[in-house]
């Protein structure tokens, strides 16, 4: 019985793929042969900044550890989390905090969210950190590779800075004193320090305007440039010639 | 002026796509990677590879949050400052150096400097070669090593920077013990004896940032006072 | 002065050095034209992001009549952020935030003096610190009367802080 199903479902595919439909969305037939699977990757916009091919030694879980990627699936899982967190949140000065316990109580699954949230976020400022001092250790910042290097110390600051903006968004008093004292640290920087300040907070006092400057550039302004630079990191990965490989990997040693 | 050792410049293979290369024109101690080893499709191997982290981390992360509640306190109170007021777990590092140094130095000079340091790593080809601190002229090495880890102390003591200065003390003595270590053949004394300068400034760094990190989160209640951990909560 | 065909004055009379071509003239003033509308962009932008009109709380207030403080106290005014100092010499306003990171400082009266929670800072009642990681005293802010007779403080207005109200 169940070998007749498996047919029947092998044979439902096989037609579906035959149709101009899926032809149409889908160009490249199945993936069963080289030619194939470098379509899937160079001819797919979301793949495409990946490399057609590469290095066995680079697959190794001790070549990386996944950081780099693990450090994109969490931006990605803070942007889906985010965005949901977005239809119950209003970034006005007294709505911020009732929508926080809305998001508590109220809301279903509401918790489950923010928590996500919330270690999604810890959890993607520790990455990025072991990132940057494993790649290091390795020697990933060596010539051909600067400008990659010089990206990720800019998106580590992304990140911190992303973090940063959100974690005033709760409006409660961890919030607002850990911003209270940023922004004066910010002040104590000679000549521009006190206009960046009033810019940033939109004013003199940290009020409704920071809550809604910082609420911008914390879902918007950040997260793009986030994006762009992120972008920009894996095709330099590929360009200048894919995961840092030591001499002592290829030995076999 | 000597010619660069390494120079960099895009390959001439016109069939493939230009990548950058590295040429590298002395006779230098570094090894170069003629063969690139083995090569897979991406898709499946790391596609797969990337799925399967993916999924692992996704799981690791829901099961965490169904249990770890976020924090939320009472609403802002902008006449009520919390004692203590701490940032988030990132810049905890960096308040604990506020304790020690004045606002500038601490919150901007220092910080600044750090990243500058950071993005110029590549361009003063740190470590290229990844000549081990003690083969060549290991006496004059260990004097300047001595000499600045000595006034560093001193300075940090003058400021009463314990923090800083309790990971700085451990990672010399460690870095001369390395020196005294360079006679072996195998075993993790020799390995570290090997390490480069750039290796141990990064590692003192990375010493330094965790020690200030864990004091200012467990170790610091009101008014910034030291604490220790495990007295705040019995009872 | 010259008898030659050339006019008095042309591109290469009055920049004798630069020959320059119909191309590159035209290029240097592109780029010219748009690096002021980039620079004009910017000045807009920034004159965008500084707001004109505030919505926080009055810098000026009322602090009451002289008699409600005795002599050698220090009042906290929570709303305003203000300590009320009495001396026999006088009244300050002094701020109660901390001059470190912005904090809000705490008089303890058994202690008599002003403590910051946020990094252990301390200070006498007239604002000089005692000790603690704070690079200033307090700031005093300016204190008068009004023609009924009430304190005023003016948080926009620095004083000395050997400046008093004498009543």
């Amino acid at each position: 019985m169940k070998q007749i199903m498996a047919t029947s479902v092998t044979t439902l595919l096989a037609t579906l793929r035959e149709t101009k439909v899926w032809k149409s969305i889908f160009r490249r037939g199945p993936a069963n042969s080289n030619r194939t699977r470098s379509i899937a990757v160079f001819g797919n916009l979301f793949l495409h900044w990946m490399p057609v091919k590469v290095r066995e030694k680079a697959l190794h879980v001790r070549a990386s550890y996944y950081l780099g990627s693990i450090s994109l699936f969490l931006f990605l899982v803070l942007s889906v989390t985010g965005i949901l967190l977005m239809f119950y949140y209003h970034p006005a000065a007294p709505n911020a905090y009732r929508d926080m316990k809305d998001l508590q109580f109220v809301v279903s699954n509401g918790v489950f969210l923010r928590n996500l949230h919330r270690l999604a976020a810890h959890l993607m400022v520790f990455m990025v950190f072991a990132h940057m001092f494993h790649v290091f250790y390795r020697g990933g910042y060596k010539p051909p590779h600067e400008f990659n290097w010089v990206i990720g110390v800019l998106l580590l600051l992304v990140t911190l800075f992303l973090s940063y903006t959100g974690y005033l968004l709760p409006w409660d008093q961890l919030a607002f004193w850990a911003v209270t004292v940023g922004t004066n640290i910010i002040s104590a920087m000679p000549i521009i320090g006190d206009k960046i300040k009033f810019l940033l907070l939109g004013g003199h006092i940290v009020g409704e305007n920071a809550l809604l400057r910082f609420y911008v550039l914390h879902v918007v302004i950040l997260p793009l440039v986030a994006f762009v630079l992120i972008g920009i990191h894996f095709w330099r990965v590929q360009k200048d010639g894919g995961l840092t490989v030591k001499p002592r990997d290829s030995d076999g040693k | 002026m000597e010619n660069k050792k390494i120079e960099t410049g895009f390959s001439s293979d016109a069939k493939k796509e230009p990548r950058r290369v590295v040429f590298v024109t002395k006779k230098t101690s570094a090894k170069v990677v003629g063969d690139r080893g083995p090569q897979l499709m991406t898709y499946p191997h790391l596609l797969l590879r990337e799925a399967i982290v993916f999924e692992i981390m996704v799981i690791a992360m829901v099961v965490i949050a169904l249990f770890w509640d976020a924090p939320l306190e009472q609403l802002a109170n902008p006449l009520l400052t919390p004692n203590p007021a701490k940032a988030p777990w990132y810049f905890l590092g960096l308040q604990e150096l506020l304790h020690f140094f004045p606002p500038f130095v601490a919150g901007i000079l220092i910080p600044t400097l750090v990243v500058l340091a950071l993005v110029v790593i590549p361009y003063f080809n740190v470590n290229v070669e990844g000549e081990p601190l003690w083969t060549r002229r290991p006496g004059r090495n260990l004097r300047t090593v001595l000499i600045t880890t000595i006034a560093l102390l001193a300075f940090l003591a003058f400021f009463d920077a314990w923090t800083i200065l309790v990971p700085t003390a451990i990672v010399a003595s460690i870095l001369i013990f390395s020196y005294t270590a360079r006679q072996q053949a195998n075993g993790w004394q020799s390995a570290l004896a090997a390490k480069p300068l750039s290796w141990w400034i990064m590692t003192w760094f990375i010493a330094v940032s965790i020690c200030l990190t864990v004091v200012g989160t467990f170790f610091r209640g009101p008014g910034w006072s030291w604490i220790w951990p495990w007295r705040t909560h019995v009872g | 002065m010259s008898d030659t065909k050339e006019p008095a004055f042309s591109q290469s009379n009055a920049f004798p050095s630069a020959d320059v071509s119909r191309r590159d003239f035209l290029n240097q003033v592109t780029i010219g034209a748009l690096g002021i509308a980039g620079l004009g962009s910017v000045a807009v932008t920034y004159q965008f992001f500084s707001p004109n009109v505030l919505f926080e709380p009055a810098t000026q207030f009322r602090a009451g009549q002289p008699d409600l403080y005795p002599i050698h106290s220090v009042t906290y005014l929570q709303d305003q952020q203000v300590y009320i100092v009495r001396m026999p010499e006088g009244f300050y306003a002094v701020s109660a935030v901390c001059t470190h990171l912005g904090c809000i400082t705490q008089w303890k009266e058994e202690a008599q003096m002003i403590a910051c929670p946020c990094h252990g800072s301390k200070f006498n009642p007239d604002g000089i610190k005692i000790e603690g990681p704070a690079p200033r005293p307090l700031p005093h802010f300016g204190i008068s009367l009004t023609a009924d007779g009430e304190l005023l403080v003016d948080k926009l207005q620095s004083v000395k802080n050997t400046q008093a109200l004498k009543t």
